[in-house]
């Protein structure tokens, strides 16, 4: 164990003694690696160890939060002493006897990191590099980074919560780069789970996907400049699920909507959304990419449904959101480390399928952009303004899915977009990403099945369609 | 923390011909005020080791925050099993040290962080006052003061020692403003050790004014604009593209900088620097994350891409010396400026006559492409009509190319700034560029 219980008992009393109602402690090692393969030589593998605890106070409405990478239990002790000086208050809260340590088993791995040999992680690499690097002479260079880490989590409150689980995590990234003497363009694609190293056996073909990285660097360099305006866009599934997470997902944490800062608050059993419109946020999906047993105040993660056939259903919510907006805690409380507060976030979040198929939505549209992967985007919360960047784009037309088109960016705001969704498909996938936010960046995924939005503006170099 | 001759007598011992590390040692304060009320306080007392060692003429790194000697064995076997892998053809190297290092003044401040603790938490109190008191459309404020001290211990088996202390802080603030018809928001902040130029009217007052001025904005028709960028959204894009000038990315083909040295990438405006002797910057260095002496350079003079950045192992493959910017394992600028022209803001308005002056743009973590180049970000500020700024203008998109826009750029302001991004920056005038709106 990370943490004796006897220190922890003593972190939370010690955490409650001048007047906070609340004490947490959370514990954590985490052991990473990161090998870098580029031009065909390993450039990097590299390895580090973190540990370390973080305590979090709270009264009412004010919490404050601490942390240490000190092993010594007097040091982190000494913390919540500090940390408690910032309250003073006679009246004291109690705290709740520590529960029998739970362990989470949900999300069982077959080839832990550790269990794989550094020669048996080259070789997965060096497959990748050379499917990408043979799959066209105009791919000028290739770098593949291969990502694994073991994080031991021991979470502990005063309201009685003590918990532990070992999170795995493995992701391999595929850059390529095609290039034709005047420019150049990538492709990128990259894959994780919450499985061990059996993933890359069981679930991808890493050759199939660096030459869809390829493939992407080579069409993106035969592809005109994205003509602008407002237009159709169809946005592929997989990664295209970024849009909802961007341009929705963050305006539903509590996170903003306690605050009072995003569009959708107070917007509960309204309609938000095109009635065909069933967006999820699901923490338990067995060895997901966002998934984890228990979320990092150490409640059950949970699945969520934010919105229903266009009403809005939940928000995410963490436990101290809890007294500043109405409803439950929803287990969404999430952090990158113990160097940060937990505040609500994503797990893994999809638009559910519709009933078109993919062939129907190309086959119904006359001129649009057809978004075949997308890159990242950002949204302002407060004004729920988003932008996205496509990285395989399509002009779509008279049904026909016609020339490549490259450099385009969507934008426009989450809630006028989530009501103009006129079709969605039936092939609903999901696809891993690094979400960036208050409580640091952590592994989430995003999907949707392929979706058409009635206009969206689009910007590109190539000026007015 | 980890008995560091030992680690050297353990890794030798292994094989492994020299060794150093890399200590950083970071105490952070943050306070946050929402609403008038103290929302958020943290302390934090950190240490991180980076180990680096070369066996047959291959570089190996470990970080480690567990400063236990019974990590030792682990450490340099973790070490030995992932050398083993390595096939890189990088002449690798731990640095014996340089003649001159120069002597950074003013890199920490002892006032702020001997200031109490409570004057702090006036301080940001006072600034989400003076916001709410600014203007009744101001709705919501989230005020936040946020200070890190950090001390850095660099030594080495070739008897290189080598340590830096310096602390600084920022302050700023983001606030909500809605007229009933429109919602719009406001950041930003100021970075120093000075707690004298922290200042909460002015700030207050610059942030609130700006996001007033940005309700009712609205999509411009799609077309070409010529652009006043302000200092911030320069910094926002530079910020993307900086990483194309690392020797490190042109090395490997991830830079369009590649083959372009010496030769004509932006106007004869565009004058480029890393300086890493900037006062009161957190980036500032005496010598980077290898040992090596840190020095001012021009990396565009009159738009003539002059060097790249280097560390030690891209500055052989070169075969120059290196520049100073081994930082995170990798290649990084300190302070990377734009240099200043004469002209004020307003002047460069002015003289646009009729056009788009962009105050912020977003999304350049996915919408610009260091490779190509290619960038299409979304937009936000005025337009321009008849040198004066009117109406608010949001959700458009700019794009261009990097190098189009270096030669596009057709004055430079004076309203020189440092921003949150690191980047130092003055406000530009560029040539048309593609917007996308209506």
């Amino acid at each position: 164990m990370l943490l004796t219980k006897n220190t922890i008992e003593q972190i939370l009393e010690v955490g409650l003694s001048t007047g906070a109602d609340f004490a947490e402690a959370f514990v954590e090692e985490n052991y990473h690696n990161n090998f870098q393969l580029v031009s065909g030589r390993i450039e990097k593998a590299n390895s580090s160890k973190s540990f370390g605890t973080g305590i979090r106070l709270a009264r009412k409405l004010q919490s404050v939060y601490g942390y240490t990478n000190s092993q010594n239990p007097k040091d982190i002790i000494k913390l919540a002493e500090d940390l408690s000086k910032s309250f003073n208050d006679e009246e004291k809260t109690a705290r709740k006897p520590l529960m029998k340590l739970e362990t989470g088993t949900h999300h069982q791995v077959k080839k832990a990191p550790r269990d794989v040999s550094q020669e048996e992680k080259v070789s997965l690499m060096k497959k990748a590099y050379n499917a990408a690097r043979n799959f066209d002479k105009a791919i000028q260079q290739v770098a593949i980074n291969l990502i694994d880490s073991e994080q031991e989590v021991l979470i502990a409150n005063s309201e009685g919560r003590f918990v532990t689980e070992k999170r795995y995590r493995v992701r391999i990234y595929i850059n390529a780069v095609a290039g034709n003497g005047q420019i150049m363009q990538t492709g990128t694609e990259g894959p994780g789970s919450g499985k061990g190293y059996e993933y890359f056996d069981e679930d991808i073909d890493v050759e199939a996907v660096a030459k869809e990285a390829a493939r992407t660097a080579i069409t993106m360099l035969g592809a005109e400049e994205c003509p602008s305006g407002v237009m159709s866009v169809i946005i592929n599934n997989k990664f295209g699920g970024v849009i909802f997470h961007e341009a929705c997902g963050h305006s539903l944490e509590a996170t903003s909507v306690a605050k009072n800062a995003s569009v959708f608050c107070g917007k509960m059993g309204e309609k938000i959304a095109a009635p065909i419109v069933t967006a999820i946020d699901d923490g338990t999906i067995e060895n997901a990419w966002g998934s984890s047993n228990y979320d990092d105040e150490g409640y059950p993660q949970q699945r969520r449904v934010l919105i229903e056939n266009g009403i809005l259903k939940s928000y995410m919510i963490d436990l101290l959101n809890t007294r500043r907006m109405s409803g439950k805690a929803t287990g969404s409380s999430r952090r990158e480390s113990y160097k940060f507060a937990p505040t609500s976030r994503m797990s893994n979040t999809f638009i559910d399928n519709g009933s078109s198929t993919f062939e129907e939505i190309i086959a119904n549209t006359k001129y649009g952009l057809f978004a075949a992967k997308m890159g990242g985007g950002s949204v302002n919360p407060g004004t729920g303004d988003f932008n996205f960047a496509v990285s395989e784009g399509y002009i779509v037309r008279d049904g026909k899915i016609a020339e490549p088109v490259r450099g385009a960016s969507l934008v426009g705001n989450g809630a006028d977009i989530l009501l103009k969704i006129d079709m969605i498909g039936n092939n609903l996938s999901r696809a891993e990403g690094m979400c960036g936010s208050v409580s640091g960046s952590i592994p989430a995924d995003v999907g949707q099945p392929t979706i058409r939005v009635s206009s969206v503006t689009v910007g590109g170099k190539k000026g007015d369609k | 923390m980890i008995n560091v001759e030992k680690l050297f007598e353990k890794a030798k011992d292994k094989g492994f011909v020299d060794v150093q590390i890399f200590k950083t040692g970071t105490r952070d304060l943050s306070i946050e005020v929402f609403d008038g009320e103290l929302e958020k306080y943290e302390i934090a007392d950190t240490s991180s080791l980076t180990i680096k060692a070369i066996k047959d003429g291959k570089m190996v790194t470990f970080v480690t925050e567990v400063m236990d000697d019974e990590d030792i064995d682990m450490i340099v076997d973790a070490m030995l099993k992932n050398v083993s892998v390595i096939t890189s053809v990088d002449e690798a190297e731990i640095y014996a040290g340089d003649e001159k290092y120069e002597e950074l003044t003013g890199m920490y401040n002892p006032e702020m962080e001997n200031l109490d603790i409570a004057d702090k938490i006036d301080l940001v109190k006072k600034l989400d006052s003076f916001m709410h008191k600014e203007d009744s459309r101001v709705k919501i404020v989230e005020c936040e003061y946020a200070e890190s001290t950090k001390s850095v211990l660099l030594q080495n088996t070739k008897g290189l020692k080598l340590t830096d202390h310096l602390n600084s802080a920022y302050f700023g603030a983001s606030a909500i403003v809605n007229d009933g018809k429109d919602q719009r928001t406001g950041f930003d902040l100021v970075i120093s050790n000075d707690m004298a130029d922290f200042k909460p009217e002015e700030l207050s007052n610059a942030i609130v004014t700006d996001a007033i001025k940005a309700l009712g904005s609205k999509p411009v028709p799609s077309a070409k604009y010529p652009i006043v960028f302000d200092r911030n959204a320069i910094a926002v894009l530079f910020s993307a593209f900086q990483r194309i000038f690392s020797a490190d990315n042109v090395q490997k083909s991830m830079s369009l900088l590649k083959g372009k040295l010496n030769t004509k990438i932006g106007s004869d405006k565009v004058n480029i620097v890393d300086d890493p002797f900037l006062k009161k910057s957190n980036l500032s260095r005496s010598f980077d994350d290898e040992g090596v002496a840190t020095k001012y350079k021009m990396l565009v003079e009159a738009g003539v891409l002059k060097t790249y950045l280097h560390n030690l192992v891209t500055a052989k493959k070169d075969k120059i010396q290196p520049t100073g910017n081994g930082f995170g394992g990798s290649v990084a600028p300190t302070n990377f400026m734009l240099l200043p022209g004469q002209a004020t803001k307003d002047e460069l308005i002015a003289s646009l006559s009729n056009g788009l002056y962009i105050t912020d743009v977003q999304g350049a973590h996915a919408g610009a492409n260091p490779v190509s180049g290619d960038f299409s970000l979304q937009a936000m500020g005025f337009v321009v009509k008849d040198g004066k700024v009117a109406e608010p203008v949001a959700l458009i998109t700019v794009a261009s190319n990097f190098i189009d826009f270096l030669n596009d750029i057709e004055e430079v302001g004076n309203d020189v700034r440092t921003s949150f991004y690191g980047i130092t920056c003055p406000s530009v005038k560029v040539g048309p560029l593609s917007v996308s709106g209506l």
